[in-house]
């Protein structure tokens, strides 16, 4: 079999990510606290932001699922430390377009491009925009309160 | 265990399947998802086509020749059915879209009925969500309470626990012959027998085992049993509900509409007999008729020689597997003759996720499933969020086996040069 393919898609940063992710846990406090599953995969994700003014200090997941999902929520949390919540909306944007094949982000959030060989596999773009898609929750909810869970299925 | 037979019964099969002579993403498939759907082989194909092309028309309501044509072909496909899993009568065997709805038939016809408050259902923590939900739905609706059988550590049926549930407030009780996650065949006789001691009706899902063996509904005394044609070589879109005569002609109809009436008024109508109750609306003829087709050809073969011949893949599927460190297995290790168990795997390997396995594998041309296979709860009870689960059918062979264990192990490497 040849892997050449897998490697474009299974980039080493997420390879690393989905073995060893830098931001599981939960933020404290929680000021914003998300779910997010995706029923017919099974993958799960608890998202929690800590909120200053309307700056992102740090973001935090839980969650199960494949290696396209896991590195993708560990690099999102990674990449949104610092922003503001009109930038976050900003990249859920850019990040969806980029799964489509129409977008990348700038070098100051190269780390994000490595997700981009999902777009050529159809079936797994959800598992990579999960926690966007839960991210764009989170941010719509001004409340420490999940509003169920949500789902890009 | 011979290698001509295998050899022999697939060879003389693959020619009939046009599909699964095709490269996919430049590799020769290898369908390895068939307790999710079969492939057809041409003679199916051509049944329907054939009844498009020549034969169609609304069955039972027109007096002209195609509607007496395409009658006689839907009817006649429910006498195939009714043989192949030696029903008494033919209008035992009621058509339904599939597993799915002939459980939700008897759900809302006989359950939502018959079942009160107190009343117990007795379930397994293996059934399949099919059916699961529907009887909570009964549940909800009428208080009466599911209660679960439990498995053994071996992960089978644990009949002992089962004898320990069943009691006089047993009503119901609703399982599966063969798993499709833990690929365990179920002591459906014992089921039956010590339900009927204390008056229980018995539900059997046979999704998993009448496409792949005899299945005898007679002697297996159940009151009723589901399969979907899709599994066994039909187009989708029919299924059947077997049902013992008396049984089904006591419950109330669960769709209303054409075809199932006897005389209708403004006010109220009275039935049809059996089947053509619960055959509200035009049917899938072309289908039904497909399946008759599909029937015909598993009978040509014999349901025997293909059980022969998947109980010796199967072999061969857990040999090759059980090599390989990193692969749990989930359910029973087939026994000797592999009398236990049908010709699924579902399993994990640490580090690779089954989503990212299959993605992987689909590049080698590979198709497997991955997920919970609509087994949510017992996943759940496992400890397994999902599994990749390889399954056979009579037309796959030992050098597909390879070809899956081949990139399953490079899969397992490539993956695992990060981790190790
Ligand atoms: C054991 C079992 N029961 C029920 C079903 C439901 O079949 P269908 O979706 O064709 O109704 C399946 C198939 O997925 C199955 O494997």
């Amino acid at each position: 079999m040849s892997l050449d393919n897998m490697r474009d898609l299974y980039q080493q940063v997420i390879l690393e990510r989905y073995k060893k992710p830098r931001n599981k846990g939960k933020t404290d406090p929680a000021d914003r606290y998300q779910k997010g599953h995706n029923p017919s995969c099974g993958d799960t994700i608890e998202l929690t932001l800590k909120i200053n003014g309307d700056r992102i200090e740090d973001v935090k997941f839980e969650g199960e699922g494949c290696a396209i999902a896991i590195s993708s929520a560990d690099l999102m949390a990674e990449a949104l430390r610092g922003r503001t919540l009109t930038e976050a909306a900003e990249m859920v944007q850019r990040f969806q377009s980029m799964m489509k094949g129409e977008a990348e982000f700038p070098q100051e959030f190269r780390k994000l491009n490595a997700m981009r060989g999902v777009a050529q596999f159809p079936v797994r773009i959800k598992c990579a925009n999960l926690s966007w898609h839960t991210l764009k929750a989170a941010i719509e909810n001004s409340t420490p309160q999940p509003v169920g869970f949500v789902t890009n299925e | 265990m011979t290698l001509t037979q295998e050899k022999t019964l697939a060879a003389r099969v693959r020619a009939d399947f046009p599909i699964l002579h095709q490269a996919i993403h430049g590799k020769p498939l290898v369908y390895l998802d068939n307790a999710a759907s079969s492939q057809k082989p041409l003679a199916v194909l051509d049944a329907l086509r054939h009844y498009y092309q020549n034969d169609n028309a609304n069955v039972h309501r027109g007096v002209h020749t195609l509607s007496s044509r395409a009658t006689d072909g839907y009817e006649g496909a429910r006498d195939k059915v009714a043989a192949f899993v030696n029903a008494a009568h033919r209008e035992e065997i009621i058509y339904t879209r599939n597993a799915t709805e002939a459980i939700n038939l008897v759900a809302y016809a006989w359950g939502m009925s018959t079942l009160q408050r107190g009343d117990e259902i007795i379930l397994s923590v293996m059934e399949h969500h099919a059916n699961l939900i529907p009887w909570q739905f009964v549940a909800q609706k009428t208080g009466a309470v599911l209660r679960f059988v439990e498995l053994t550590g071996t992960q089978d049926f644990d009949l002992d626990h089962y004898r320990s549930l069943v009691s006089d407030k047993t009503k119901l009780v609703s399982v599966v012959h063969a798993s499709n996650m833990l690929g365990c065949i179920n002591p459906v006789e014992d089921i039956v027998a010590i339900a009927h001691q204390y008056g229980a009706k018995v539900l059997i899902d046979a999704c998993q085992s009448v496409p792949h063996s005899v299945v005898d509904v007679q002697a297996l005394d159940c009151d009723w049993l589901v399969a979907s044609g899709h599994k066994m070589c039909a187009p989708t879109g029919i299924g059947f509900l077997y049902g013992k005569k008396e049984l089904l002609r006591s419950m109330p109809p669960f769709m209303g509409g054409g075809e199932m009436i006897a005389d209708v008024f403004f006010d109220q109508a009275t039935y049809a007999d059996i089947p053509h109750r619960f055959e509200a609306g035009t049917p899938a003829i072309g289908e039904a008729i497909a399946l008759g087709a599909a029937v015909d050809y598993l009978m040509a073969i014999g349901m025997d020689k293909i059980h022969a011949y998947e109980q010796e893949l199967t072999a061969y599927l857990f040999q090759q597997l059980n090599a390989i460190s990193e692969v749990k297995i989930y359910g029973p290790q087939p026994d000797a003759g592999v009398t236990n168990r049908v010709g699924l795997a579902a399993f994990t390997t640490g580090a690779v996720h089954p989503h990212d396995l299959s993605t992987i594998l689909d590049q080698a041309g590979i198709a497997i499933r991955a997920g919970h296979h609509c087994t949510q709860p017992l996943h759940r009870h496992l400890g397994a969020q999902s599994t990749a689960r390889a399954s056979v059918y009579f037309y796959n062979t030992r050098e597909e086996i390879d070809t899956f264990i081949t990139a399953l192990k490079e899969a397992i490497e490539f993956f695992g040069g990060i981790f190790g």
